[in-house]
């Protein structure tokens, strides 16, 4: 079987489709009263959160806090899984009442990730209003959870994987289309 | 019947001093016979087997009466049989135990309903092996018991002790002892040493074997007679027992397949097939039983056959019962372990498993002489098998050997010229 | 790497990789209790039996906090070993538990390989609580974290455990936990307490406790039973005290900066003096705080692989 990833769009692509995304994130921020956030969601959401971070910095002169969440803890598929992957940080260094934060990953897929975060953001307290930015959405998610700021939309077959690989992962970066091993 | 000739095969006598390719004839009578005194016998040919005088195992609990879910006196001398032997002493610790008349008559009883193999019974020393009153050794002698044995005790009181061996050398009885200081092993589990350490077990110390090899020695030499030491399994017990035969004082010692070929270190998975009393020593002492063997300081090889239901051993370490079976494994784990490492040769591991163990119960001229009784055993050295618990004879399956590739089979067992096993 | 295991039954049988694992796993959820929320659905809709076969207070808690923290639901069993041994068999009774759909048992029991025992048995995964004087995954767990945390390493490190080694399960887990993580482990004691055995797996025995204390960065003091002085162990509590215990003196001997650590229960005055256990080298609390994030990691561990 093959499994060299296809290349779905090359870091051109994909660095135009985060200003993009900054961009949209800014003028929100700019039009909302009080303190806000950026929240990462790992893995590559940390990644993508960063770069967005530093885009805002550096055009629109904005500097959001910052934080990261792992959704291990909260996950909906406990107990199917083999093999379990090591727990990143979760680093919130901010109160999150009554702020608004921006939720961030690289692809929305089946909205179960997200359902995870919200449940885990939402123990740290209870934020004004939560909005989720992604570079891709695959379009088809199986739980009524749609994304406000939308990179790049993006179609591959049911078991594909996109593989989005930032600057500083290793490797080419770029969306990947990859075929799960069987 | 016209008796039958085994043919081609080598013959290994030890009591003779035999070991040549030869024929073995057995008359009408169950008797060994010289070949050319058979008319028309039945001709069975051997090329390439072994015949030699059948195993005598002078360690083995039959559990009848007391614990017949765990044996029977039928299952355990069909084991027997499966394992080339054509004697075994029954130990007395039965229950009731074989310290009364009675006891021993129910015993006689009971083999000439089911046993495949002669049964030897061996008497207590103390009556329930208690440790505290002589048993009736001079009746026992009479009901026919061919030695004397706590086995599973240790009698703890020396003066008593003392008394016991004066008296049965008196009555011609030798006594098999299991040798134990009880305050020493109070509480343990296993061998004290690096693995108990290691896995926070209660041990078994050296000394409290050594302790009482050391007294028995003693009570030997001065009462000039014949102290046998159960399942040796020390370095240290090796050395006594050595430094005392050279002196001519009249000790044997048995060791055990398990203590030849297995060690503490099984233990750390707490598998409940490798506990049993006494415990699986530390390497040092595996070998230094192999070179007693080798040497002649050990001069019997015994299983301790000791059967345990499933129920009985699938408990925590700590609390399940000791032993094992060893009645069907005795002999490969023996011939792979011994003779295809060369520590000593296939005629040699026979002497240890034939004249050995009739020297410790008096037995004289145990061979295949014309006129003997045909009790004898086939093997086959080349045959390669994995042990299977699940085709033993015996009633348990308490055995750590299971699944082990071994060499050498027993193909036939032959009691007083009837066959009573075969491959 | 990635998490496989279904049991916890000894650090004997973990790489280093897997002993790191849990312990930076641990990092994650030992914030979950400095939260506003202190809980997280891990484990919701799993069901723990905490089936302690042997008394248990500390740890009994502990667990039980853990594993409420993570949204399990939760039984309490106790029994007695004694009584299992007259009645039902422990297999029986651990197979009824798992007949209910269970889906971690986390046992204590008094023999050693109990739980090694009933795992083998059980499709559901099985956490040690501390089996006899063999092993007692969690305990040594915690106590490298808090190492860990304290001097943010464990390789290189000196640490000696001072007591009743050999009737100790701690003392194994750390030995085995600490020598994968490349620490100099000394164990020491009077000699009746502290076999030379352990010398065989490469850790230094002291019958003396100023070599022992010699340049220690961390010293852990178990505690002593008073039924080993019946049992001719030790003459007293007093001469224990005199010769083994961490006073003002012995305390000149260890590094300035040592950590002093003790498993709890305290005699207080015996292992250690009370200043020294309420003392800044003490992290004897931290050790109790740093418990439950384990067990939570642990718990989240097995409990969530797949079975």
């Amino acid at each position: 079987m093959d499994n060299t990833p296809n290349l779905l769009c090359t870091a051109a692509v994909m660095h135009s489709a985060i200003r993009k995304l900054a961009g949209e994130i800014f003028k929100l921020i700019a039009s909302s009263n009080g303190d806000c956030a950026l929240v990462g969601i790992h893995q590559q959401g940390v990644p993508l959160a960063a770069q967005i971070r530093d885009v805002l910095k550096a055009e629109y002169n904005c500097t959001p806090n910052f934080g990261t969440l792992d959704i291990s803890m909260y996950r909906d598929d406990i107990g199917n899984r083999s093999r379990l992957p090591l727990i990143r940080e979760t680093s919130i260094p901010f109160d999150v009442n009554d702020k608004l934060i921006i939720m961030v990953d690289d692809v929305l897929s089946t909205g179960r990730s997200i359902r995870a975060a919200l449940d885990a953001l939402t123990d740290y307290g209870r934020p004004r209003l939560i909005r989720l930015a992604v570079l891709v959405d695959r379009g088809e998610p199986e739980f009524p959870i749609r994304a406000d700021f939308v990179g790049l939309n993006l179609t591959v077959p049911a078991d594909h994987k996109i593989r989005v690989v930032f600057d500083g992962d290793g490797g080419e970066p770029g969306i990947f289309d990859v075929q799960w091993p069987k | 019947m016209n008796g039958y000739i085994l043919k081609n095969a080598r013959v290994i006598d030890p009591g003779r001093n035999i070991d040549s390719v030869g024929d073995i004839a057995v008359n009408a009578e169950g008797l060994f016979a010289e070949p050319g005194t058979l008319a028309n016998p039945e001709v069975i040919d051997l090329q390439g087997k072994v015949i030699a005088p059948g195993f005598i195992d002078v360690h083995v609990h039959l559990r009848h009466p007391g614990n017949t879910l765990a044996e029977t006196i039928g299952t355990g001398t069909a084991a027997a049989a499966a394992g080339g032997f054509t004697s075994i002493v029954a130990m007395p610790n039965t229950k009731p135990a074989a310290d009364t008349v009675g006891a021993i008559e129910l015993l006689h009883r009971l083999v000439s309903k089911e046993a495949v193999v002669r049964v030897l019974p061996c008497g207590c020393m103390t009556i329930g092996s208690a440790g505290e009153e002589m048993a009736p050794i001079g009746s026992l002698k009479s009901a026919g018991v061919v030695a004397l044995s706590d086995d599973g005790k240790c009698i703890q009181d020396h003066a008593l002790m003392r008394r016991i061996v004066e008296y049965a050398k008196a009555f011609n009885l030798p006594i098999m002892d299991h040798c134990e200081e009880n305050k020493l092993a109070e509480g343990g589990v296993m061998h004290e040493g690096k693995w108990s350490v290691l896995l926070g077990m209660n041990g078994i110390p050296s000394a409290a074997e050594e302790l009482i090899i050391a007294r028995n020695i003693i009570f030997a030499r001065q009462i000039d007679w014949k102290i046998h030491m159960q399942h040796v399994s020390t370095a240290g017990s090796v050395q006594l027992l050595r430094a005392a035969r050279a002196e001519g004082v009249k000790v044997t010692g048995e060791a055990t397949p398990h203590h030849l070929t297995l060690t503490d270190e099984c233990i750390k998975k707490f598998d409940t097939n490798y506990k049993m009393n006494p415990p699986l020593r530390a390497e040092e002492d595996r070998l230094a039983l192999i070179e007693g063997v080798a040497d002649d300081t050990i001069t019997v090889i015994a299983t301790d056959h000791a059967p345990h239901t499933r129920t009985a051993k699938e408990v925590e370490f700590d609390y399940a019962p000791c032993g094992i079976i060893g009645l069907e494994t005795a002999f490969p784990v023996c011939y792979t372990e011994l003779v295809k490492k060369q520590v000593i040769s296939l005629p040699r591991l026979i002497q240890k498993m034939t004249t050995g163990p009739a020297e410790v119960l008096g037995i004289e001229g145990y061979d295949m002489a014309p006129g003997k009784a045909a009790d004898f055993v086939v093997l086959d050295p080349e045959a390669e098998y994995v042990i299977d618990k699940n085709t033993f004879k015996s009633k348990s399956r308490n055995t750590p050997f299971d699944g082990m590739r071994v060499s050498g089979k027993v193909m036939m067992t032959s009691v007083g010229g009837k066959i009573v096993y075969q491959a | 790497m990635q998490w496989t295991r279904k049991d916890l039954l000894s650090l004997y049988d973990l790489s280093a990789e897997e002993i790191t694992y849990i312990l930076d796993t641990a990092e994650e959820f030992k914030k979950v209790s400095e939260r506003r929320v202190k809980k997280v659905p891990a484990l919701r809709g799993k069901t723990v039996v905490n089936f302690f076969v042997e008394p248990s207070t500390r740890t009994r808690v502990s667990f039980e906090l853990a594993e409420q923290r993570l949204s399990a639901d939760i039984v309490n069993m106790q029994a007695q070993a004694s009584s299992l041994l007259k009645g039902e068999t422990l297999l029986d009774t651990v197979k009824n538990i798992e007949a209910l759909q269970v889906d971690l048992v986390v046992m204590r029991h008094s023999a050693p390989g109990a739980q090694a025992f009933i795992a083998r048995h059980l499709s559901c995964g099985v956490v040690n609580a501390g089996d006899g004087a063999h092993s007692h995954p969690t305990q040594a767990l915690l106590d490298i974290f808090t190492i860990r945390e304290k001097k943010g390493r464990i390789a290189g490190l000196n640490v000696t455990i001072v007591g009743d080694i050999i009737h100790s399960r701690v003392a194994r887990s750390n030995i085995w936990g600490l020598l994968k993580l490349g620490a100099n482990v000394t164990v020491a004691g009077p000699a009746t307490m502290v076999p030379k055995e352990f010398e065989s797996i490469g850790v230094r025995v002291c019958h003396n406790l100023k070599d022992a204390l010699k340049d220690a960065d961390v010293v852990n003091m178990l505690r002593i039973q008073r039924e080993r002085q019946t049992a001719g162990f030790f003459p007293s509590t007093g001469e224990y005290a005199k010769f083994f215990g961490l006073n003002h003196d012995t305390m000149k001997y260890l590094k300035p900066d040592a950590l002093v650590m003790h498993p709890g229960p305290i005699n207080r005055d015996v292992e250690l003096t009370g200043d020294i256990a309420d003392g800044p080298n003490s992290v004897i609390l931290e050790q109790v705080t740093n418990g439950l994030a384990i067990r939570m990691a642990v718990l989240y561990l097995v409990g969530c692989v797949k079975k």
